[in-house]
């Protein structure tokens, strides 16, 4: 605290203690020569295409041509004459829907499971956790195809004819191979149910509460907060959605549009169409919607989410 | 600045690593400047499309082309057509078009004009293409220069299972046969032998023109717009709706797992009689449908106006800003050129477009390259001559067709609103 009293203008004039200031300022040089690999990357991969795609989504830019300025035409045509944009919105929205929910309550339930396991806890975690670091790889999506085609397991097992074939089906089967990889969601379910003290549960259980009281008064509010952790993660996450339906789909989001994923259509009007001005604006406005989402779950987490240190103050 | 002996040494050192891992990831796979090999060799990157059978054939000739020039390292890799061109059109705009790449009639224009690819003029000493029709040879050529050259003729056709359809006791086709006779031969053969007797044909642009021309109208005008109306479509999606009702032809669920490959039509996975394709590809059938196919022309339009005609199936292109012009043209001199390699490739792409060549491999000519070439030479004064280059906009609108169609199949839109939509995008695509 000392430090504070010692106006800012000369705590730099103060001299150091003799020796002290150039170990500093090497350290500071060391520092930035480790950063350097990072703000590099950041300011090369990150900041910079980030701004090149603000500007071109108010141009018309076909990636071989230099882009034209629109102005905000990109934006208007995307709300005002594009239907396929709705249905990739609606694909999206419904996708959302479905796949969070089911994969953040497979992985609680996996979760609770494998915390009152004794034995060969380690392994399970491991097994279910496989899918997480495989699911992402198109070649499981392509399994994932072949699985839910007709002529395919699925359809051999079940005699439902092939999913992927169908409008109606199409986007479950997709949602399924993300509720599939559960597993980093259920990783930190399991190490969040560890933190919670069991003197808890045991004086809840001495004063005759039921397993489902003591789950729903006990388990749910102090998970509370992993719960949103993951929720807000795993909604962005599925909002940006894409190679299981770019794979699943064979790149056409189909059929009959109904896995045509934001992200997909995004993709189709920048790289196969080659609207690369219309696709950056497309990205941006998903990087808008995203942002309002998470705002909106964080606004109302205030309601339902519980940390164990309120309790404190 | 002065430093101890500590820093002195590890700065020049990290950034020396810096500097590698930086020119690493740029030059990908680390293979030293400008593709050159660790053994010194100048090393190509070639492109294609097509199927398994085309690349055992491709790469026999890669390797011969290899042993001619001891100094150069072929690199080739292959997709299906819709995967192709998703990923060269990435390629491409990343700069990092491959030295030779195989490319369509349809890419040619937007290619060209992006400055993607290599005016051959520049390195005229090395390829010689003076066994070259002049008219197919023009057509490579995008304001007066040649930026691609033609590398075989291809026509469209009707191929289909041979044995089943003799099984079935239906007509075989025949030439000059119309849309309504095909049509009704689709019904015959889907009711004796309870499959469908072809792919839907109305997700496929390519069959729309055929139909399209024997009405005596075109997929686009020479100044470019779209050369037919709503109603025109309209009819083409209700004619081809009506068919896939009566199960005549593919039900949806076959139809949009098309993605360019013959594997993956109705045909291919043994759920259909018939399939419309181009004629080279079909070779690929061969190996797919155990009792053989054969080739039909396409249907002519009702007063007896063929809609299919011969068109360059596709064109060799070398990359604007490649390391190495000289080797890359060499590599397409190669295989456009020489016998040897010609007698290898055969017909895998279509009647090689040299002249001498042609006649030179046309006795030697077997199998499924015999059937391509009668089937070509039945045709030979009979069509009408081809469109124009498609403008830059159709290689997108190819897609979307596929897109609008599946929504008539699906039920989900009426031939009119489905063809509504694909009219208003088209003229939007050509405006930009």
């Amino acid at each position: 605290m000392t430090t504070t009293e010692i106006p800012a203008t000369a705590r730099t004039r103060q001299p150091d203690p003799p020796g002290k200031r150039p170990r500093t300022r090497r350290r500071e040089g060391a520092a930035w020569v480790f950063l350097s690999p990072w703000v590099l990357g950041a300011a090369v991969l990150t900041l910079l295409p980030m701004a090149v795609s603000l500007y071109l989504s108010f141009t018309d830019y076909d990636l071989f041509n230099p882009p034209r300025w629109v102005g905000l035409r990109n934006y208007t045509q995307m709300f005002t004459e594009d239907p396929r944009y709705w249905r990739s919105v609606g694909a999206t929205l419904t996708y959302v829907v479905i796949a969070v929910p089911l994969q953040l309550g497979l992985a609680l339930v996996v979760a609770l499971a494998l915390k009152s396991m004794r034995r060969g806890r380690g392994f399970y975690r491991s097994a279910f956790y496989a899918p997480s670091l495989l699911g992402a790889s198109m070649s499981i999506a392509l399994v994932w195809r072949a699985v839910f085609n007709d002529g395919g397991t699925v359809d051999n097992l079940l005699g439902t004819g092939g999913w992927v074939n169908r409008p109606g089906w199409a986007l479950f089967a997709v949602a399924l191979l993300t509720v599939w990889q559960f597993g980093a969601p259920m990783v930190i379910f399991l190490a969040g149910l560890q933190q919670i003290p069991a003197e808890l549960y045991e004086a809840a259980s001495v004063d005759g509460a039921s397993r489902r009281r003591q789950f729903l008064s006990i388990t749910v509010p102090m998970l509370s907060p992993v719960i949103f952790f993951n929720l807000v993660l795993q909604t962005i996450q599925a909002f940006q959605v894409f190679t299981p339906a770019f794979a699943v789909s064979a790149g056409k989001g189909g059929p009959a549009d109904s896995t045509l994923f934001y992200t997909l259509y995004l993709y189709d009007r920048g790289f196969v169409a080659s609207h690369m001005g219309y696709a950056s604006a497309m990205a941006w406005v998903l990087l808008l919607a995203i942002g309002a989402v998470t705002a909106v779950l964080f606004r109302t987490s205030r309601n339902w989410v519980f940390y164990a240190s309120e309790g404190d103050r | 600045m002065p430093g101890n002996g500590t820093r002195k040494s590890w700065r020049p050192r990290l950034a020396a690593a810096t500097a590698m891992l930086v020119s690493c990831s740029v030059l990908a796979g680390c293979s030293g400047p400008d593709g050159v090999s660790g053994t010194g060799k100048v090393v190509l990157r070639y492109t294609w499309w097509g199927n398994p059978d085309r690349a055992a054939r491709t790469q026999e000739a890669v390797d011969l082309f290899e042993k001619k020039h001891p100094g150069v390292e072929v690199q080739t890799s292959f997709s299906g057509y819709d995967a192709y061109k998703q990923k060269l059109a990435t390629q491409a705009a990343g700069g990092d078009a491959p030295d030779a790449m195989q490319l369509d009639y349809r890419m040619i224009d937007q290619y060209a004009s992006g400055g993607v690819l290599l005016d051959f003029a520049e390195q005229r000493a090395t390829l010689d293409t003076g066994e070259f029709d002049a008219g197919l040879l023009a057509t490579g050529k995008v304001d007066g220069k040649q930026y691609a050259i033609p590398q075989a003729r291809g026509t469209e056709t009707v191929v289909y299972d041979v044995t089943r359809w003799k099984k079935a006791g239906v007509d075989l086709p025949r030439e000059g046969w119309t849309w309504s006779e095909w049509a009704d031969a689709m019904r015959e053969l889907a009711e004796r032998t309870g499959m469908p007797g072809a792919t839907d044909p109305g997700q496929s642009e390519d069959a729309f023109e055929v139909w399209l021309r024997g009405r005596g109208k075109a997929l686009y005008t020479e100044d470019r717009r779209l050369g037919f109306t709503v109603d025109d479509l309209t009819r083409w999606w209700t004619f081809t709706d009506g068919l896939r009702r009566e199960g005549a032809v593919s039900p949806a669920e076959q139809t949009t797992q098309l993605d360019g490959t013959v594997e993956n039509t109705p045909l291919g996975r043994g759920k259909a009689i018939s399939d419309s394709n181009w004629d080279a590809p079909s070779s690929g059938f061969v190996a797919l449908v155990p009792d053989g196919i054969t080739l039909a022309p396409m249907p002519y339009g009702e007063d007896g106006t063929p809609g299919q005609y011969f068109k360059p199936s596709m064109f060799m292109g070398v990359a604007a800003d490649t390391s190495h012009p000289k080797e890359s043209v060499q590599l397409v001199d190669f295989m456009l050129n020489d016998p040897e390699a010609a007698k290898i490739l055969g017909a895998t792409r279509g009647i090689p477009v040299n002249e001498t060549l042609r006649e030179e491999i046309a006795p030697g000519l077997k199998d499924f390259d015999r059937t391509v070439f009668d089937y070509q030479a039945s045709l030979e004064g009979k069509l009408n001559a081809p469109p124009q280059a498609p403008p830059s906009g159709d290689s997108a609108l190819q897609t979307t067709f596929q897109r609008d169609y599946d929504q008539v199949s699906y039920e989900r839109m009426s031939p009119r609103e489905a063809a509504e939509d694909y009219v208003t995008e088209a003229k939007a695509e050509l405006r930009s």
